[in-house]
């Protein structure tokens, strides 16, 4: 029995043991990830003239990356950007990691609500969520409303548009992605390890300290990947709660990006923002193998 | 029973106490803000200040019969359903021959096609801009949703490959072994065992389609301008409480993608 | 069980020390279902118990009771005479044993052993000695370096009691230790294991349903049924003595007979009798082995049947023989020359071996 060409190909797809599956989806990111990155890659080191629109001249040039790694502005700026993200990192660990541990611990309806409530925020636009932030830390808004009810002060706090509201909107914006790795691990965590720790005379912060932790360092560092990833390279909270004074570097390409159309300093700051992001979560994986290293003895 | 046995307990009731505390303020710093979003859009004023003076449903009537807001809605729409098409076209065929590629770089193309969702969002949409204008391909709805396709195909992947993982092979074999063709088996056996995990995948693909603004803001055409640009906009430089309406029809949204994926492939299966 | 046993020892008559655990009603319910139902028993000093029963019966619940895992709703858990309730679980003196050792894959053998000292705040040398002897103890010395994921089952299994004997507990739990070795490892376990028991003197607490393994481990058995203590006793007394058809047909196999009792006896078909306190309509437990069978034949008794197959057991035979309008007989024989051409479809004749080996249960 000899089969068309069609169908035989059609099997092949169906069985999905070859490549052949997967060649769309290649094509596709070559042209709309492979190949842009390479060529912001080559604008970093160019010299470009811009017509409406459209790239006409590139020329090979350092002149924007040298000026950027020397520039003031980059510094302050981009050790902001690390700083604030650092920060964010740092809470969001602090508040993520007991929520997974309630997640641990808690009946089945209180791993329910904590489901539910980390995972609705993700599925809700981040704008959203930073302009709620607008409400409540505004001149007339929740927090000032409430502390002049009191009396607990007798003129309305400026808290929008500080660093620290930036930071308090960042948290709450990426807590959800610091608790949702951490609750994977936990989901997967052998609780009889626990009973054993206590049956071998260990309190529960002893066992938390000495058992949970160490089993969790992965989700720990996945989280806290994804946590400083995001909240380095965001624009909307500090755009939003930090009142345009407050600039980032995704702030910065945005506004060279978009307003000042200085393309070639865009490029450049992009570069710098994804290869310094690059060597932070680098030192993120150093230590969460440090940590892992367990994992990886030979099995027998 | 000493004293020293005593404190140790108390000890560590007092730091377990701390940290469920923690969580509490944690999981009510998740849920809070949105709620007042909601609490707001009903306010009778028209600006933004706590508590809110009376109810109203007039800003979601304005924000219905706002052309702007409802073809940036349209509009953001169309790029979730386009994002959406494209990601489980190019998506699915792709888990399978990464789940069941016996090719080599099998293992290479799965964290391959994971790689534009780690890159920053900003970054590939910085990336995109520059490569179309270098071949004279300007920002538009289709530049914008091929991007947005490419960022978050990974999710799709990522659900369709971990339920074909946990798939028994031997349901396909004994389809075979009933006299079923490879089509036929695809179609009654793999296809709807798939299902959920497309559909919970679609949910993620279009609300990424439909809310993203970190790609978004450099690729979208300037004649439609999607919603969260719009959003943007309008938070920057309004302080009433029709932004408070659009969020709250935007967080409506995301309660009703949450059923949807509760439904499929569950709650719990969601950081897989 | 009478209170007496409790404090004399049966054989020697002279008085028994107070137990070292010693369980009184314990009842313990989840939601509606009552899953321990006023459990009473009691360990002497150095002496191994086991828990026997099927799944579900309650037996791992009044495990975890007893390390504290669980607290029972009503009854007292006593060791040492002192009551454990309020005792938080980790200052018990109890080692558990956990079915899949629960031992931490990010700690090495010796970093595992040395948990529970560590935990009591023992100073780092102290530790390292300890350690060194319980690993020697359990022969594992050389492999204090390993992780969990790089030992074999049986390996593992001995790091999970080095674990718990380091920290010398009054009692050590073992909850189906068995369970996660394969069939060959498991008999070689059990002995060393009730070895090393005996030799270090502790009392210890088995939970298995595996009649076998508990018949080769114990002292004593406690067979449980849903929530109850049905019987409480040595192997012996349990498999040659079951206080009722339940135990009877849990431990060993067991054929059982539906008969009538009157004056003091029940005839069997063969027409040997069996002596019993009991009267009216009984139910007779015969144990395979006590069933003698020959081809049907001039000879033949008037106990009858049919055999419907028959089975290898090692060296013996089992014939599952068909009787008019009952359920089969199960019958163990040599296979030797009297039995070795009987084959399924013939017709056999029964006979008891020894009327002694039978018990007569009321019928319900």
């Amino acid at each position: 029995m000899t089969r068309s060409l069609p169908r035989r190909l059609l099997d092949e797809i169906l069985s999905g043991s070859g490549i052949w599956p997967a060649v769309p989806a290649i094509v596709v990111l070559l042209v709309v990830a492979v190949i842009p990155f390479a060529i912001l890659l080559s604008l970093g080191f160019s010299e470009i003239t811009v017509a409406r629109g459209v790239i006409v001249s590139q020329d090979f040039s350092l002149r924007y990356l040298t000026t950027a790694l020397t520039d003031p502005l980059y510094h302050t700026t981009f050790q902001r950007s690390l700083t604030l993200a650092l920060m964010t990192t740092f809470f969001c660990v602090l508040l993520g990691y007991p929520v997974a541990y309630l997640f641990l611990i808690g009946k089945p309806w209180v791993r329910r609500v904590i489901l539910v409530l980390t995972i609705a925020p993700i599925l809700t636009s981040g704008i959203v969520r930073t302009y709620a932030w607008i409400i409540i830390l505004g001149g007339r808004g929740v927090v000032n409303s409430v502390l002049l009810d009191l009396g607990l002060i007798s003129a309305p706090l400026r808290i929008i548009n500080t660093q620290w509201a930036v930071v308090i909107g960042m948290v709450q914006v990426h807590l959800p992605v610091m608790i949702l790795p951490l609750i994977a691990v936990m989901s997967r965590h052998d609780r009889r390890l626990d009973e054993a720790s206590a049956n071998l005379g260990a309190s529960r912060l002893g066992t938390l300290w000495n058992v949970v932790l160490p089993l969790s360092i992965g989700g720990l560092g996945t989280g806290a990947a994804l946590v400083f990833t995001l909240s380095y390279t965001t624009f909307v909270v500090p755009q939003l709660l930090g009142g345009g004074n407050y600039l980032n570097a995704a702030t910065m390409i945005y506004e060279q990006v978009v307003y000042s159309l200085e393309w070639s300093k865009g490029a450049v700051t992009a570069l710098i923002l994804m290869s310094t992001c690059l060597i932070v979560l680098l030192i993120f994986a150093w230590l969460t193998n440090l940590g892992t290293r367990w994992t990886r003895v030979a099995q027998r | 029973m000493t004293t020293g046995f005593h404190r140790a307990e108390l000890l560590d009731r007092l730091g377990i106490g701390v940290i469920v505390a923690l969580a509490v303020i944690a999981l009510a710093l998740l849920l809070l803000p949105a709620a007042i979003v909601v609490i707001m859009s009903f306010d009778t004023r028209g600006y933004i200040s706590f508590p809110p003076a009376g109810f109203t449903l007039d800003w979601y009537y304005k924000v219905f019969n706002q052309p702007v807001l409802v073809n940036a809605m349209l509009t953001s729409i169309k790029v979730g359903v386009y994002v959406t098409l494209l990601c489980i076209a190019l998506g699915v065929p792709t888990a399978l021959a990464c789940v069941r590629g016996d090719f080599r770089g099998a293992t290479a193309l799965s964290v391959f096609v994971l790689v534009p969702h780690m890159v920053p969002g900003i970054v590939l949409g910085v990336a995109v801009l520059f490569a179309g204008a270098l071949f004279g391909i300007g920002p538009s709805i289709w530049l914008q949703s091929i991007s947005l396709a490419t960022y978050v195909m990974a999710v799709m992947v990522r659900t369709v490959m971990a339920r074909l993982q946990r798939l028994d092979p031997l349901l396909e074999q004994a389809s075979a072994n009933l006299g079923a063709t490879r089509w036929q088996t695809f179609r009654t056996v793999t296809l709807p065992l798939l299902l959920p995990a497309i559909l919970a995948g679609a949910v993620f693909t279009f609300i990424e389609g439909f809310d993203n603004l970190s790609v978004t803001i450099f690729t979208h055409g300037y004649r439609d301008r999607p919603l969260p640009v719009e959003l943007l906009a309008i938070v920057q430089n309004t302080n009433s409480p029709l932004v408070a309406a659009v969020s709250s029809v935007q967080i409506l949204l995301a309660m009703l993608a949450l059923g949807v994926i509760s439904l499929t492939i569950g709650l719990d299966r969601v950081n897989e | 069980m009478n209170v007496a046993a409790d404090v004399i020892d049966m054989k020697t008559g002279a008085p028994r020390s107070a137990p070292v655990v010693d369980i009184r009603g314990a009842v313990k319910r989840f939601a509606d279902l009552t899953v321990l139902d006023r459990c009473s028993l009691s360990a002497q000093e150095g002496e191994i118990l086991t828990l026997l029963g099927p799944s579900g019966c309650g037996k791992t619940t009044l495990l975890r009771c007893i390390a504290g895992f669980l607290t029972p709703d009503a009854g007292e858990i006593l060791i040492d005479g002192k009551d454990t309730v309020p005792v938080p679980v980790n200052r018990r003196s109890v080692g558990v044993v956990f079915q899949s050792y629960a031992l931490f894959p990010h700690l090495t053998v010796a970093r595992n052993v040395a948990y529970g000292l560590k935990m009591r705040g023992m100073p780092a040398a102290e530790i390292e000695t300890r350690v060194t002897t319980a690993l020697a103890t359990v022969s594992l010395t050389g492999f204090e370096g390993r992780y969990p994921s790089q030992l074999s089952g049986g390996q593992q299994q001995r790091v999970a009691i080095a674990r718990v004997l380091v920290l010398e507990p009054r009692v050590l739990l073992l909850d189906e230790p068995f369970n996660a070795l394969d069939a060959k490892l498991r008999g070689s376990m059990q002995m060393e294991l009730r070895q090393l028991i005996k030799r270090l003197g502790i009392t210890a607490i088995f939970v298995t349903h595996d009649q076998e393994e508990a018949l080769t481990m114990s002292d004593r058995i406690a067979v449980m049924r849903t929530g109850k203590v049905e019987q409480f006793g040595t192997p012996e007394e349990i498999f040659d003595r079951p206080a009722n058809a339940y135990v009877a047909d849990f431990v060993g196999a067991s054929n059982f007979w539906d008969g009538y009792a009157s004056g003091g006896r029940v005839v069997l078909p063969d027409g040997q009798t069996v002596a019993t306190g009991l009267s009216g309509e009984v139910r007779v437990m015969i144990r395979p082995h006590n069933l003698a069978l020959r081809p049907a034949g001039p000879q033949a008794s008037s106990w009858t049947g049919t055999i419907r197959f028959r089975r290898h057991v090692g060296a013996l035979m089992e014939y599952e023989i068909g009787l008019d309008g009952e359920h089969g007989l199960r019958a163990l024989a040599l296979r030797d020359g009297s039995t070795a051409s009987l084959a399924a479809g013939d017709k056999v004749s029964l006979t008891l071996r020894d009327a002694a080996g039978c018990i007569v249960f009321p019928r319900s």
